[in-house]
């Protein structure tokens, strides 16, 4: 099982957040930490973990001692296995060498940190608390800290980023050599502060040819570096492939602890509240945050569900899979140059992972 | 009752003009609702109507008023609709009165309904009497309304009321009017019967209910009556009349108006303009001459979805139980697949049946670009109607094709004369003459309003002309037209192709000097509503083999969700469900997913 605990604190909202987490609320850190750890002690425990992951939000703004508090309670309560992948997403902003130091004594083995870009632009733009400096020195505090398995964040297609300076971001992230990179295309959520400026037109619009030549560009350079292009968002040095992620791709078993925290499990896909406040009050009651979602997952949408995430793999899915209506599909998108078959597993193409929502929506059982 | 006590009439006007609300206004002063009783509009039920401000089914209301002579009259005030393509049904309203108020607009004037209305209320022999309406607003100009009344119809300003029927401000003094100068109905009860059918619907329970006016004659409960236009033979079930709502009574007498429940399964087997009389001893004559009416304009309506089919199939059927007027056969479309060619009045009547198929029936509707009957000549010398333009023949073997006229009467401000004519002229119009409303010149520096006159061919009014006709001039410019006959025309078919295919709901013919701008407008707007394939996409405009105007749409390159955010899969998995209905909701035209709204942006085209 993998678990995710989730921290939904920031120093700041960034202009392109829709996720769950809040700025200002950093003094309800001490007594969420205890919510936290009372969720986890009221799963049923025992249970053998593969990996942690600390995600938010910005688990960074935790102190040391709260993340290894947290840590010996996922210790106590679960039998963790030796080797497993400890995961921090952290934000440049808030880290240095001493906090680094220090979180990796707790146990933590594995550092996500969210650049997001080194261009310090598009970082005011995205509304980053940190510069490209900033964010490079963070970089190379977590090596002189010891972390050996580090993660790099970046996002693309934002409004008016060229194909240079994209480039740029990308030269600069690979002089790091991180062992895992991540890249997203930025996606607007409506509502969002930057979604507002594209909408009234402050910010120019994005163009999604030129983000698919962005992706293009970074499959390029980062297969001539060495990365494995293993998911359909993530390249990583051979070995260094995110554990825990791979259990959402495999569509394996997972609980997830904390605000807004997703499990799938048992069957059932669930998930506790959006509400911070919500989530403290049931903590202060003695009673199990309240779920924001638990839908039960037939063997149809399952066999669905795995098609759709195994898919984002490069590994793809084993071509036994195809079954039924799915053969069609298989066939039709194969025609069209999305999918192709290799080595008995049916995968995405280079363009199909560019236009995998296309795929995957027509493996929705009806 | 007395026949000399009773006051039939109804209220004509331009669309907007405030028809409506002077008839709430007239229910509530004469007692017939409490003003909380009246919801917006008594008279238009359809929520449709009272969307659009129109009124597309006649109703009937009894008033009953006190009058200052001291006598208690009886008034049946007769609701018509208030839109070209429902003239026939106005026509035939007015037929059931002895008079009409004629409203116009304080602050528009005398539009070209305005005037088509008071031509049929004169054709009916009606006294009129007209009211200058919404005095009570700001840009209210009675002074220039009351000249162009003068001008156009003869009425001298002290025999015109000024009313505001929103606030209800000289309406008593329009009752007392109607009493007086509307006469009493003639017609003899001992005669025997003759009574005006001027609507009709459906009822579930009591089958179609007919809405008409005693000429001769009387009707009583279990009557058996007959139509004499279509020879349908009819128990009267129950007879009765609206108060608002239906009342049954003992009869109808000469002079009255009310309704009777026929029983009948089909609307089409007592329709409006028919003459009803005794089984036995029926009268020998009719009132007016029956005709049913033409339906002017066709079109393809299909079901986005193709296994809709039944259900659009039912709801046609249900909604011509009330709509004599709806034509429908099915056609199958290569493309479409199995469909209907609806025949309508005009184009709001196409309007109104679409939005009214898709909101009570929850049906998703693609429909083709609307068509006139063209009447073609073969070589062989056979002649065939062509109300589809996929069915147009080959160009070898046409002879001769002939189309159907219209005569429009626009009405404008002078300033705008110009860019209306230029585009009129444009539509193919042919001038027919021009004539100045009144000699008032202060208010307005869009200067005097100006009639103008034209004949066009009913296929260049389908789809923009409207619009253009508004839009030219700030809104000003008010329509009116009527068909004149068949002439010949020069014409040729467009197809357009998308992704080699032709889409036949894309068809038109028009003249050829038109194919090539219009081909190119077509494939540009295609361009710009298709979205982009997983595949290139060519858009072509042909006229049989020959391509007149070519775009592509390029493929599609990015449809991808990056984060998975704290293993929320269930999210990603509702957009992607959310896409897939998507899809659901879109045609596909060889292999090309073409959402709907591209089929409703073409057809704005024209």
């Amino acid at each position: 099982m993998a678990l995710y605990l989730h921290f939904p604190f920031c120093r700041r909202k960034c202009r392109y957040c829709s996720f769950v987490s809040c700025a200002g609320r950093e003094a309800d850190i001490p007594v969420y930490i205890n919510a936290l750890k009372a969720e986890i002690s009221r799963c049923p425990g025992g249970e053998s973990v593969g990996s942690v992951y600390f995600g938010g939000g910005t688990p960074s703004v935790l102190t040391p001692g709260q993340i290894g508090d947290v840590l010996a309670t996922v210790r106590s309560h679960y039998s963790l296995s030796s080797g497993a992948e400890i995961s921090v997403e952290a934000n440049p902003g808030t880290v240095d060498f001493p906090y680094l130091t220090e979180i990796r004594r707790t146990g933590i083995n594995r550092l996500s940190i969210g650049l997001q870009s080194l261009n310090d632009d598009e970082l005011k733009l995205l509304g980053r608390i940190h510069n490209s400096y900033q964010a490079e020195e963070a970089f190379q505090q977590a090596r002189q800290a010891g972390f050996d398995n580090v993660n790099l964040d970046f996002i693309y297609g934002l409004p008016g980023q060229s194909l240079a300076d994209w480039r740029r971001t990308l030269h600069g992230a690979l002089e790091l050599s991180p062992e895992h990179v991540s890249l997203y295309a930025l996606t607007l959520e409506p509502g969002t502060p930057m979604w507002q400026d594209v909408e009234s037109g402050r910010l120019p619009a994005i163009d999604p040819d030129l983000a698919a030549d962005q992706y293009e560009l970074a499959e390029d350079m980062l297969a001539v570096h060495g990365y494995q292009h293993y998911e359909i968002s993530n390249w990583a040095r051979p070995g260094y492939e995110c554990r825990h992620n791979l259990v959402y791709w495999r569509n394996g078993p997972y609980r997830g602890v904390g605000v807004a925290a997703h499990s799938c499990l048992d069957g059932r896909r669930f998930a506790n509240t959006d509400s911070l406040d919500e989530y403290l009050a049931a903590f202060s009651r003695g009673e199990l945050p309240a779920k924001a979602l638990d839908e039960e997952i037939g063997s149809e949408l399952r066999s669905a569900e795995s098609a759709i995430l195994g898919l984002r793999l490069e590994s793809g899915i084993s071509a036994d899979n195809i079954k039924g209506s799915y053969r069609q599909t298989v066939a039709e998108m194969t025609d069209l140059g999305l999918m192709e078959s290799s080595g008995g597993n049916i995968r995405l193409t280079r363009r199909g992972r560019l236009l995998s929502n296309e795929v995957f929506c027509r493996f929705l059982p009806d | 009752m007395e026949q000399a006590l009773i006051r039939n009439f109804c209220i004509i006007a331009h669309i907007d003009h405030g028809k409506s609300t002077l008839a709430d206004r007239l229910i509530e002063l004469t007692g017939a609702l409490r003003p909380e009783d009246i919801g917006e509009q008594v008279l238009d039920s359809l929520e449709l109507e009272r969307e659009r401000g129109i009124t597309i089914k006649a109703k009937a209301v009894r008033l009953n008023y006190q009058a200052k002579d001291g006598r208690a009259y009886r008034l049946n005030l007769i609701d018509t609709p208030g839109h070209v393509d429902f003239s026939y049904e106005v026509s035939r309203t007015l037929a059931a009165c002895e008079g009409a108020v004629l409203v116009v607009d304080a602050t528009q004037g005398i539009q070209a309904q305005t005037l088509a209305n008071y031509y049929l209320a004169m054709e009916n022999d009606l006294e009129v009497i007209p009211v200058i309406n919404k005095i009570d607003l700001p840009a209210s100009e009675p002074d220039r309304v009351l000249e162009e009344i003068d001008s156009v119809f003869g009425y001298k300003p002290k025999d015109v009321l000024l009313i505001s029927a929103k606030t209800g401000q000289g309406v008593p003094p329009l009752l007392e009017e109607i009493v007086k100068c509307i006469p009493a109905p003639g017609g003899d009860s001992g005669r025997p019967l003759r009574a005006l059918i001027f609507d009709s619907h459906y009822d579930d329970y009591k089958g179609v209910i007919a809405y008409l006016r005693v000429v001769d004659g009387q009707i009583i409960k279990g009557d058996r009556l007959k139509l004499m236009g279509q020879g349908t033979e009819i128990e009267v079930l129950e007879v009765g009349y609206f108060a608002p709502v239906p009342f049954p009574a003992a009869g109808l007498a000469a002079g009255d108006v009310g309704y009777i429940a026929t029983g009948l399964k089909n609307i089409g087997d007592c329709r409006v303009g028919d003459t009803v009389t005794s089984l036995k001893n029926g009268a020998a004559a009719p009132l007016v001459s029956y005709r049913p009416p033409k339906p002017m304009v066709f079109a393809g309506i299909y079901a986005t979805q193709g296994e809709d089919y039944a259900t659009l199939r039912e709801a046609i059927q249900k909604l011509s139980l009330n709509d004599a007027s709806l034509t429908y056969e099915p056609e199958s479309s290569p493309v479409l697949g199995h469909g209907f060619r609806c025949g309508f009045l005009g184009l709001l009547h196409m309007d109104i049946v679409r939005e009214r198929l898709e909101r009570e029936f929850n049906l998703s509707l693609i429909v083709t670009v609307p068509a006139v009957r063209f009447i073609v000549t073969l070589a062989d010398g056979r002649q065939v109607n062509v109300v589809n333009p996929t069915d147009f023949p080959a160009p070898a073997g046409i002879v001769k094709i002939e189309e159907p006229w219209v005569k429009i009467t626009v009405i404008t401000p002078s300033v705008f004369i110009g860019g209306m004519m230029e585009f009129i002229i444009a539509s193919g119009g042919i001038y027919k003459r021009t004539e100045y409303l009144g000699q008032y010149r202060g208010g307005s520096e869009l200067g005097q309003r100006v009639l103008l006159e034209y004949e066009v061919p009913l296929r260049s009014m389908l789809t923009t002309f409207y619009d253009q006709l508004k839009s030219r001039s700030r809104g000003y410019a008010s329509l009116d037209y009527e068909f004149t006959g068949y002439r010949e025309a020069k014409l040729v078919k467009l197809d357009v192709l998308i992704n080699d295919v032709p889409v036949d709901a894309f068809s038109r013919i028009l003249p050829p000097d038109l194919a090539h701008e219009v081909g190119k407008v077509v494939v540009d707007k295609l361009k710009e509503t298709i979205p982009r394939q997983l595949f290139k996409v060519p858009i072509q405009a042909a006229i049989g083999s020959r391509v007149i105007a070519r775009t592509d749409i390029s493929a599609r390159r990015k449809d991808v969700l990056a984060k998975c955010y704290g293993g929320d899969i269930t999210r990603k998995r509702k957009l992607l469900e959310k896409q897939r209905e998507g899809k659901k909701k879109m045609k596909s035209i060889g292999r090309v997913e073409v959402p709907k709204e591209v089929f409703l942006e073409v057809l704005k085209l024209g």
